[in-house]
């Protein structure tokens, strides 16, 4: 009887890591971390980028053995030689970036590397049919249809497809690497849901997020990192959101918003009826010098492919731009550059930055041919451009020679901004200006922002964050469909009032 | 950081280049002489040349198959311009060139604008070129070209071959626009992260067209030199020199995937293939034996090449 209580205490702890310790090439990224992770408990993972979240989803999903300490799974301990091993036994992650084979279908993707047999051996396609439409419909995914193709499916479907996956085999544990950061709002609540099934049917989920209000919905119990520590384990009632983030920091944080001044010079940039034919239709709007002007809704509401036509990458149909009340043409990135505009987009490992070039090399970037002597790089003076930026954004680089993918990714979007002030812009089009950064820098950022736009300079901002976007614009624009369905002054520009049309009668992506 | 400059693909390049040199040199006593280093010279230009642009063409992440075809193409449009039209010789030169440049023109739209893969495209176009030569050619050769004519690929200045003194101008004008202008810092940007260089206001296709339609005039001008060298035009000239120069350019360090790759190392990658093969046939080896060594070399010095570079990250 006495035995059969303990086994039963001892189960409820489903994974045990015990003084994780992890170094490399001489640093220690994780050092002496344990915590316990409970069944049927949303266990979230705090911490600024470098904190070593990385490292300790890693080392529990087999990809890198610790230096030091125990991964101890239902009281057996393990070490785990491969991704694959850790799945076997009931570990499964999904990361940030999907894994999915976008030219299989759902099904396929689902049963990728265990797939169900036949008794002769040949792939039993009825059983994982089946299967794939059990799992979705548990993930209350009864829309998703298990032969299409992955690559044709929206981003949060992608990682329906994904989580189901990880649910394919008797999964124990799940560790989900920042799932919300690539989602808009509605596509965030579905996840929560989905969460909070999965913890309903006894699964102990690892959850990794920078965004306070889902943590405060989802998790149980919450863990701290900071600089590869353990910095405390605590139950999410007993804490307050300032208090995490001072805990991660390591010093308090300004968590408002920069204060606009609420003074506006005139119109610079003036967008009529413009249409790309498809993804956008009969846009206008004005941008006053010194505003920062939000355009809020959902991913895939057309904002992207609006700024992309602006800027001259996506060719528009029709309509007009004018800046300074005059008209003007602009066919390619370079029109839009000489006209004073800059555009940081969405993605900035693909679109914002050349991850193998060093930090000069991509701060003069934008600016090279303006900088050169005829066609004649001047060296010196791109290296002295460079360290100003690292200086004046306090981007946290060893030198201006160093390589921008080894920099953490708030320092990379500075890179980034950097590279588009050296243009000497008067209008500023920002796409997801924080995406996917740790709050330390995010702020920095909105400071920033809040700086230039001070100093004149016109901001236009499109972000799928509601909270950033009521909180750093002067004015609200609202896209949905392609369209602008509603603009808020500052005054109005409530999360209610605001979301409520960004989801007016949208259709379903599926 | 300091054991990768030590350690740079082209100073390793330059050691094996050494180590050969030596090597052949005991095996074979009339390798080390001038007069067979300079010759050797004259047959590396038309690769060197053509391998010089591929490898901008290269760093772009992109590659050109069809560079033979075009020098056939031009030699082929150099014999028929002057003996079959009549046209005075520096005239037919200077058409020869500008088909050249127009066929690597030709390569650059499909690849920019139709946006077919480079593989595919001058894969179709070596074979376009090849089989137009060969229909203008009517299979018989040209010959008679006037004396002055062969100061080109046999003649000398100052006791140098012409021709390594127009090699030596392109690689010091090549390794100086790839290093020191804008021009060179696009393409290795296109071929880093196009889509980033594209969003940075480089004018992506522009720099593209303009690295293909040099090439093509490469091709066009070492079809000229290789005339005046051989004192004959063939259709058939020109085959199998895209695998030479591709072979000299990646072994050079530049990466097939694009944004890396220097001249130097190019330059070092030509006189190595070079030297191995004179240096092993001047020593005795069949000529089997000897590009069996220059695949080895070519394995080696990459995987020693990459051993260093993996060490040193991070």
């Amino acid at each position: 009887m006495a035995r059969f209580l303990m086994e039963k205490i001892n189960q409820d702890v489903t994974l045990k890591i015990k003084n994780a310790t992890k170094s490399f090439a001489g640093v220690t990224v994780l050092n002496n971390v344990s915590f316990d992770l409970y069944r049927g408990e949303v266990h979230s993972l705090l911490g600024e980028n470098g904190a070593g979240k990385s490292t300790l989803i890693k080392i529990l999903s087999g990809v890198h053995k610790p230096d030091q300490g125990k991964v101890i799974l239902e009281n057996k301990e393990f070490v785990f030689n491969s991704p694959k091993e850790a799945f076997k036994n009931g570990i499964a992650t999904v990361y940030q970036e999907l894994l999915v084979f976008p030219e299989l279908t759902v099904a396929e993707n689902i049963f990728l590397g265990h797939t169900p047999k036949t008794k002769i051996g040949l792939i039993d396609w009825k059983k994982i049919k089946a299967d794939s439409r059990k799992i979705l419909d548990s993930l209350d995914s009864h829309d998703l249809d298990v032969n299409a193709r992955v690559g044709s499916l929206s981003v949060a479907n992608r990682q329906r497809v994904e989580i189901a996956k990880a649910l394919s085999q008797k999964t124990k544990v799940l560790i989900m690497d920042e799932p919300t950061a690539a989602l808009a709002d509605t596509d965030v609540k579905k996840l929560i849901t989905v969460v909070k099934r999965l913890r309903e049917q006894g699964v102990s989920i690892l959850y990794v997020s920078h965004k306070m209000p889902e943590i405060f919905e989802l998790s149980d119990k919450v863990s701290v990192l900071r600089d590869g520590n353990h910095v405390g384990t605590f139950n999410i009632k007993d804490v307050s959101e300032d208090l995490l983030v001072s805990k991660m920091v390591g010093r308090p944080v300004d968590k408002l918003y920069p204060i606009s001044k609420g003074k506006f010079g005139k119109p610079i940039l003036e967008v009529n009826n413009f249409t790309d034919g498809l993804r956008f239709k009969q846009v206008s709007f004005k941008l006053k010098r010194g505003e920062i002007l939000g355009i809020a809704g959902v991913v895939g509401s057309g904002r992207s492919e609006l700024a992309q036509s602006i800027f001259g990458i996506n060719p528009s149909k029709g309509g007009s731009i004018k800046i300074d009340e005059k008209e003007v043409s602009i066919k390619k990135p370079k029109d839009a550059r000489n006209l004073g505009i800059a555009y940081i987009p969405e993605d900035r490992g693909t679109q914002g930055l050349v991850k193998e070039m060093k930090i000069s090399h991509n701060v003069s970037m934008a600016n090279l041919d303006r900088e050169a002597n005829g066609i004649l790089i001047i060296f010196k003076k791109e290296m002295q451009n460079a360290i100003n930026a690292i200086n004046k954004l306090g981007i946290r680089a060893r030198n201006a020679l160093q390589l921008v993918r080894q920099l953490s990714g708030g320092n990379q979007q500075k890179v980034v901004v950097a590279k588009w002030l050296q243009t000497e812009p008067r209008i500023l089009i920002m796409d997801e200006p924080t995406r996917g950064i740790d709050v330390g820098a995010k702020s920095e950022i909105h400071q920033l922002m809040r700086n230039l736009a001070d100093e004149g300079l016109a901001i236009l901002m499109i972000s799928s964050e509601l909270p950033e976007v009521l909180g750093m614009s002067d004015r609200v624009l609202v896209m949905n469909n392609g369209t602008i369905t509603k603009e808020f002054s500052k005054e109005h520009a409530t999360p209610e009032n605001v979301g409520a049309i960004m989801t007016q009668k949208v259709k379903e992506t599926a | 950081m300091r054991m990768k400059s030590i350690f740079r693909h082209e100073t390793i390049l330059f050691l094996v280049v050494i180590v050969a040199l030596v090597i052949l040199s005991i095996q074979a006593e009339q390798f080390a002489t001038i007069d067979n280093l300079l010759n050797q010279g004259r047959f590396l230009t038309e690769v060197s040349l053509v391998a010089l642009i591929m490898t901008f063409v290269i760093v772009t992440g992109g590659i050109d198959l069809s560079v033979g075809s075009i020098l056939g193409l031009s030699a082929i449009v150099l014999g028929v311009a002057w003996k079959k039209l009549g046209l005075p010789l520096p005239l037919a030169i200077l058409v020869a060139l500008s088909v050249g440049t127009l066929a690597g023109l030709f390569n650059g739209i499909i690849i920019t604008r139709f946006k077919v893969p480079p593989l595919i495209a001058t894969l179709a176009t070596l074979a376009l070129y090849r089989g137009l030569a060969e229909g203008i050619s009517q299979a018989r050769s040209i010959r008679g070209y006037p004396e002055w004519f062969f100061i080109l690929g046999q003649g000398e200045f100052f006791g140098i071959p012409t021709q390594l003194w127009i090699v030596a101008f392109f690689t010091l004008l090549t390794g100086f626009i790839l290093t020191y202008t804008t021009w060179g810092r696009a393409t290795y940007a296109i071929g880093a992260n196009e889509t980033a260089a594209r969003f940075s206001g480089i004018a992506v296709d522009k720099t593209k067209l303009f690295i293909y339609a040099a090439s093509g005039f490469a091709a066009s001008l070492a079809a000229i030199i290789f005339v005046s060298r051989v004192s004959t035009t063939r259709s058939d000239m020109g085959m199998g020199l895209e695998l030479d120069a591709i072979t000299a350019v990646v072994l050079g360090g530049t990466s097939i995937f694009g944004g890396k790759g220097t001249i130097v190392g190019t330059f070092f990658g030509l006189i190595l293939i070079q030297i191995l093969k004179n240096g092993l046939s001047l020593a005795g080896v069949k000529s089997d034996g000897t590009y069996i060594a220059i695949g080895l070399v070519l394995i080696l010095t990459l995987l020693i090449s990459n051993l260093f570079n993996r060490n040193s990250e991070g």
